[in-house]
């Protein structure tokens, strides 16, 4: 399969020159599948730029499909969506497959977005390809999106919950794992068991260590936090993501030393996340 | 005063190298009249660095008070709001300007700090914040500032503001579809019809035209929505926005002594954005025009 990344950063997206070389769109990853599926993870505002790139393709043609796994709903996971080309054609087949245990009450929320006093669409029923939004079961043996294996967990995500998400495609293993903040005690054996030597380890590294221990109640890890997850599940490759709309390329430049540093020892490579590159696993 | 921007696109942020010099933030400019606190226009992704910027001033200590007047709510004029820091300061009061809407302004505002949605809620802001609902035709004061509104022709309707103080004026005109062709409001329009205009339609448009020339009158500046392209207006003129020739319209009816383009389009690039002020610098040689970027600072009337 192939990851690429179209936005990389937590909770507001960040123009400005110092943020060129990792990007200021919010959290979006695509996956294509070697078979050709598409899936998408997150709709922050990188997702506007997959929907143009995508528009060259099927999608432009009404003949495009994919699923959108959605980790959950705040802000920077949703604000693309209004702004996705694809929805705009007739003929294409999106799914989203979303936290919370109710399809009605997650379209409730989507729709929220797209309210009058906010959005000119007004509702998603101004879509016009087809939108399915259904629940993402958490744990058991899993779910097929768009015919793709995919196994998700609830994560604690400071007063609420996001969902990571493990994909395999023909023996390989790439697990997405943004925007949670483990307790004390570090990732609980049960998210270990999640990326359990995943080939690829996509992990929430917001903040610098300083920086988390003064916004415990954000829910939200720190590189390290990350580097231990990836360490404990012996994974093979470590990808930084979700960094701080306030960190700079060069701050950036040293978390991603920093994870180098920590995991090299137990032969995990890292991978910084950053808007344009695609990783081949 | 002095004018200044923090955001000048609209839509959509546009983080990346294509847009480093204009800016990629969305709408929000600052009037900082020359002895009064700060009022700010819109409430786009611009307002964070603002709202940074005023915690290394009185904002810090929670003595702070600022006026934000809000042109509509969509998204790109208000998505900043959850991330201005002064909010999170006990002791500053933030006055909130807007027009009326069928939910009080509160309600409107509080669902973008909604659970589902963002992580602190509404209740949970240290500042003081007032809602201050306007109605057609609105005329106030913000200390010795005069304030008065024009409506607009755009989705779900905005308004423009014309804020006067240490003599002079400037006027915020964004966001808005020339008043030729539809005339836009509550309903969703998917695809637009363009012919002739029923003559109810014209009146209306006339007058708002008229109310956006009277409000602009002898501006020092007029900060205008030329998100479109001649070509991509032909495409579009349902979503609401404008190009520079129908700013120029404005600007020259107006006799507005500075005209600045703004509303920059996501996609457009700085090289374009360079391209369309000097083909309108060119087209327009009795209007002086200068186009928005980010930390673009014009002082008007008394410093």
């Amino acid at each position: 399969m192939k990851i690429k990344f179209w936005g990389v950063r937590g909770s507001i997206p960040a123009p400005g020159p110092e943020t060129n070389r990792y990007g200021g769109n919010t959290s979006c990853v695509s996956v294509h599948t070697d078979d050709g599926k598409l899936l998408i993870i997150d709709m922050g505002t990188g997702l506007m730029h997959l929907g143009n790139t995508l528009m060259a393709g099927a999608f432009g043609k009404g003949e495009g499909r994919a699923a959108i796994l959605l980790s959950h709903t705040h802000w920077d996971h949703i604000q693309g969506l209004n702004f996705f080309a694809p929805v705009f054609v007739a003929g294409n087949q999106l799914t989203v497959w979303g936290p919370g245990g109710s399809p009605s009450v997650l379209e409730d929320i989507l729709e929220g977005q797209m309210d009058p006093n906010f959005s000119p669409l007004q509702t998603l029923r101004n879509f016009s390809a087809s939108f399915d939004v259904r629940a993402a079961t958490c744990g058991g043996t899993g779910f097929e999106a768009n015919g793709v294996h995919v196994t998700a967990r609830e994560h604690p995500h400071g007063a609420t919950r996001a969902l990571a998400f493990r994909i395999e495609d023909r023996g390989r293993s790439f697990v997405y794992a943004s925007d949670v903040g483990y307790p004390d005690s570090g990732p609980p054996a049960s998210a270990i068991a999640l990326y359990q030597g995943a080939d690829v380890l996509l992990h929430d590294s917001t903040y610098r260590p300083a920086d988390q221990a003064t916004r415990r109640g954000r829910g939200f890890s720190s590189y390290e936090d990350a580097c231990a997850a990836a360490i404990a599940a012996k994974v093979k490759t470590l990808v930084p993501f979700h960094y701080d709309q306030d960190y700079t390329d060069d701050d950036v430049d040293e978390i991603i030393a920093a994870c180098k540093k920590l995991v090299g020892p137990h032969g995990i490579e890292v991978v910084p996340a950053r808007e344009g590159d695609e990783l081949s696993v | 005063m002095k004018v200044r921007f923090w955001g000048v696109r609209g839509s959509i942020p546009v983080p990346g190298r294509t847009t480093n010099r204009y800016g990629g933030n969305t709408s929000c400019v600052e009037v900082r009249p020359r002895h009064e606190p700060p009022i700010i226009i819109d409430a786009g992704t611009g307002i964070r660095r603002l709202g940074k910027s005023l915690m290394e001033q009185e904002f810090g200590d929670g003595k702070g008070s600022a006026s934000i007047l809000i042109s509509h709510t969509h998204w790109d004029h208000v998505q900043g709001l959850p991330f201005f820091a002064p909010l999170y300061r006990s002791g500053n009061q933030v006055h909130i300007f807007a027009r009326q809407r069928d939910m009080h302004l509160e309600a409107v505002f509080s669902q973008q700090h909604q659970g589902p949605y963002f992580p602190v809620p509404f209740t949970e802001l240290q500042a003081e914040m007032r809602f201050h609902e306007l109605i057609e035709g609105a005329k106030f004061d913000i200390g010795s500032a005069k304030i008065t509104c024009a409506q607009l022709n755009h989705p779900w309707v905005a308004i423009a503001y014309r804020v006067e103080i240490d003599r002079a004026a400037v006027v915020y005109c964004s966001d808005t579809a020339p008043f030729t062709d539809l005339l836009l409001g509550r309903d969703f329009v998917e695809k637009p019809v363009m012919g002739t205009l029923p003559p109810p339609v014209r009146h209306e448009l006339d007058v708002m035209r008229a109310g956006v020339i009277a409000l602009a009158k002898n501006a020092d500046l007029l900060i205008y929505d030329t998100h479109f392209t001649p070509e991509e207006y032909a495409v579009r003129p349902h979503w609401g926005h404008s190009r520079p020739s129908d700013a120029i319209d404005i600007a020259r009816a107006a006799k507005v002594k500075q005209l600045c383009l703004f509303h920059h389009a996501p996609m457009r690039s700085d090289d374009e954005n360079d391209k369309i002020l000097a083909a309108a610098r060119a087209s327009a040689e009795d209007v002086s025009i200068v186009s928005a970027y980010e930390g673009l600072e014009l002082p008007l009337g008394d410093q």
